[in-house]
């Protein structure tokens, strides 16, 4: 009964792992297209900042204004009060005058003679003008200074009398303009006793009305306006320092009672109160802010800008990638398509025993490799098997293998012994012009005879197995082909026993980095000492025992087995 | 061309020295495939004033593939006399397996 061994590693099935790596390499191509405009987040942070900073501007500007305004008010207060206190320096030398009158039955000269020092032209004395009156009559007792302007106004005098004769207080006229600069007049009447005599004094106001504060006063940081009577009246206005009226912008008023009337007193800042970095906080805080929030916003930007460009190169690596895995995936599908059409397409059926072989590409199989198995019929009852292998990878290591194959076919066919097939091969291949070396195993099986001769071109021994155990066939190892042309090489023979099977293979099963080759053979012989399996079994459990790590060559597998 | 995504992580030195018609190589690390070529186009000027001998000094050089023994055997045709010295057991093994100890000039 023969068999014929399947040949593994079906070749080309059409990869949709290729379709796939397409499919993937498109996906993301699409991320770049729906883009919305990507810096609104930039925009955003700079709206926030701009809120934030008119928040803090808003704040710091309505804080400063309340400050202002609290302290002008404790201002005009002060300068109420003091103002308040010079009330004292009108009344009294006229209360004492009107006093003095009624205590002497209107002594003119006791009259003259107190109230004189206070009697003066503007600037020196506290009036310009006083005089003595008796209630009801037309005509002053006694006059002091500058004739009072009240004399010309009966019906001003008899009222102003009238008025002062009823109340225990200083009484004012309003604005005597007849005169100028105007004067103000004040008439007091003793309250209490006989009540007859009324004391008058008139003082000017400064020409032009116009006065400032002295630099090195208390208040020498306001400008001010007074006036007579508790309105802002300009017809009213006594003195001020200010050239324009009435006082816009940030002011603070205060009513003085005087006498019968009273005076309005009108201040503004003229900076400041609380200093100027108070005022200019608001301004500060709207620049830094503004700063602040364009540089935040050109940060966003930018990051923004800088995550973009990674987004966009991550996308294009990424198609290449897939690029590369679909030609990746091309690649390794013609080379296991070339390999396979260069290895026996079906082992042949000899009586008596059955073969199988494999071949496994390494697991960078995108390049064809060097590898190869064979078997060929020599007659009815004998087989040659072939491993062998071709350094180096590529076309030119498969080109090498395809010819020394078909050679091997060639000098099978005309009954050439395997190690004349040896010595003629090493004529076809000179490492001197191809940098290539092939080790190659011949073994002649004479399946009726249970005899195997064994010629080695630098190749690993076979491993021949029976009853559990497996021996390798050390014969004479001549030097590989393509070292020199007319090499010459030995065989040895074997006598096989029953129902043994014969195990050639490449380096790529034994073979591991930073081991030795001798590990890799007891290996392999203690992974097939277990050979009571289907022979198609057994080479597939050998290279999935053998070559699950570090299996990164080429691997060929034939293998032959007696079926007696 | 070497093959993509190669395994040779490590990557060889090398290192030629020509005085009285001797090369001397030094080869570090790992030689397969993907840097065989490298070491072939490095000796191979030396290789041209027709050394008498060429030794190559394998005391560091790790592991070597087929490739790799190829282009030595390649050397041991053009240079009349040359030898692997220093050679690891592991390597020695492997050119012994492949009948190469003569032409290779490994010393015992």
């Amino acid at each position: 009964m023969t068999e014929t061994g399947p040949v593994s590693g079906a070749a080309a099935e059409p990869s949709d792992d290729a379709e796939g790596d397409q499919r993937r390499a498109r996906a993301p191509g699409g991320a770049g297209s729906h883009r919305a405009w990507p810096y609104w987040v930039a925009a955003v942070v700079l709206v926030v900042g701009l809120v934030v900073t008119g928040v803090f501007v808003w704040i710091s500007a309505a804080s400063y204004t309340n400050n202002e305004n609290r302290l002008l008010k404790l201002r005009v207060k002060d300068a109420g009060a003091l103002f308040a206190g010079v009330l004292p320096n009108v009344q009294t030398p006229l209360a004492s005058a009107a006093a003095l009158a009624d205590a002497t039955d209107g002594a003119v000269n006791k009259f003259k003679a107190f109230i004189g020092p206070s009697v003066g032209p503007r600037g020196r004395g506290q009036f310009v003008s006083v005089s003595l009156w008796r209630l009801g009559q037309a005509q002053p007792l006694a006059v002091v200074g500058l004739p009072p302007l009240l004399a010309s106004s009966p019906s001003g005098r008899a009222g102003l009398f009238a008025r002062a004769a009823r109340r225990s207080q200083l009484s004012l006229t309003g604005l005597l303009k007849a005169s100028s600069p105007p004067r103000l007049g004040y008439a007091f009447t003793s309250p209490g006793l006989t009540g007859h005599y009324v004391a008058y004094a008139e003082s000017q106001l400064s020409p032009n009305r116009r006065s400032r504060f002295q630099s090195n006063s208390a208040f020498a940081d306001l400008d001010y306006a007074l006036y007579l009577g508790r309105t802002q009246s300009a017809p009213n206005l006594l003195v001020t320092d200010l050239k324009t009226l009435p006082i816009s912008g940030r002011h603070e008023s205060i009513s003085i009672p005087f006498g019968d009337s009273a005076f309005t007193f009108v201040v503004t800042p003229r900076r400041p109160l609380a200093g100027t970095f108070a005022q200019r906080l608001p301004w500060i805080i709207a620049i830094v802010g503004l700063l602040l929030s364009l540089g935040a916003a050109a940060l966003t930007a930018r990051l923004i800008a800088r995550r973009n460009q990674a987004q966009e190169l991550a996308v294009s690596l990424e198609q290449i990638a897939g690029e590369n895995r679909r030609l990746y995936a091309q690649q390794r599908t013609i080379a296991r398509t070339l390999q396979h059409a260069l290895l026996p397409e079906a082992l042949p059926k000899v009586h008596g025993v059955e073969t199988s072989a494999r071949y496994e590409a390494g697991v960078e199989g995108v390049e064809i490799g060097g590898d190869w198995y064979d078997l060929i019929a020599l007659d009815d009852h004998r087989l040659l098997l072939v491993v062998g292998d071709v350094s180096g990878r590529g076309l030119r290591a498969a080109a090498t293998m395809a010819s020394l194959r078909f050679a091997i076919h060639a000098y099978a066919a005309q009954d050439d012994p395997p190690e004349a097939i040896l010595a003629k091969l090493s004529n076809l291949v000179n490492v001197n012009t191809s940098g290539q070396l092939a080790t190659v195993l011949c073994a002649v099986v004479d399946v009726d005879a249970h005899r195997l001769t064994v010629t080695s071109a630098g190749h690993l021994p076979p491993l021949l197995l029976s009853n559990g155990s497996g021996t390798f066939v050390r014969s004479e190892v001549g030097v590989p082909i393509g070292v020199r042309a007319g090499a010459s090489y030995t065989s040895t023979s074997v006598q096989t026993p029953k129902a043994a099977t014969l195990l050639a293979f490449t380096d790529g099963l034994v073979e591991r980095r930073g081991e030795s080759i001798d590990t890799g053979l007891a290996r392999l012989q203690q992974a097939a000492s277990n050979n009571h399996v289907a022979l198609d079994d057994l080479l597939s459990h050998l290279i999935d025992d053998l070559r699950q790590d570090g299996g990164d060559d080429d691997t060929a597998i034939a293998a032959l087995r007696w079926l007696d | 061309m070497a093959g993509l995504g190669s395994n040779s992580t490590t990557g060889a030195t090398f290192d030629v020295v020509e005085g009285d018609g001797t090369v001397t190589v030094t080869v570090c690390g790992e030689l397969d495939i993907t840097n065989v070529e490298a070491l072939g186009s490095a000796v191979a000027p030396a290789i041209e004033h027709e050394p008498s001998r060429l030794v190559l000094n394998a005391r560091e050089l790790r592991f070597a593939d087929s490739s790799a023994i190829a282009l030595w055997v390649q050397w041991a045709t053009e240079v009349p006399e040359i030898e692997l010295r220093d050679a690891s057991p592991l390597l020695r093994r492997v050119v012994e397996t492949m009948g190469l100890t003569e032409t290779l000039g490994v010393k015992p």
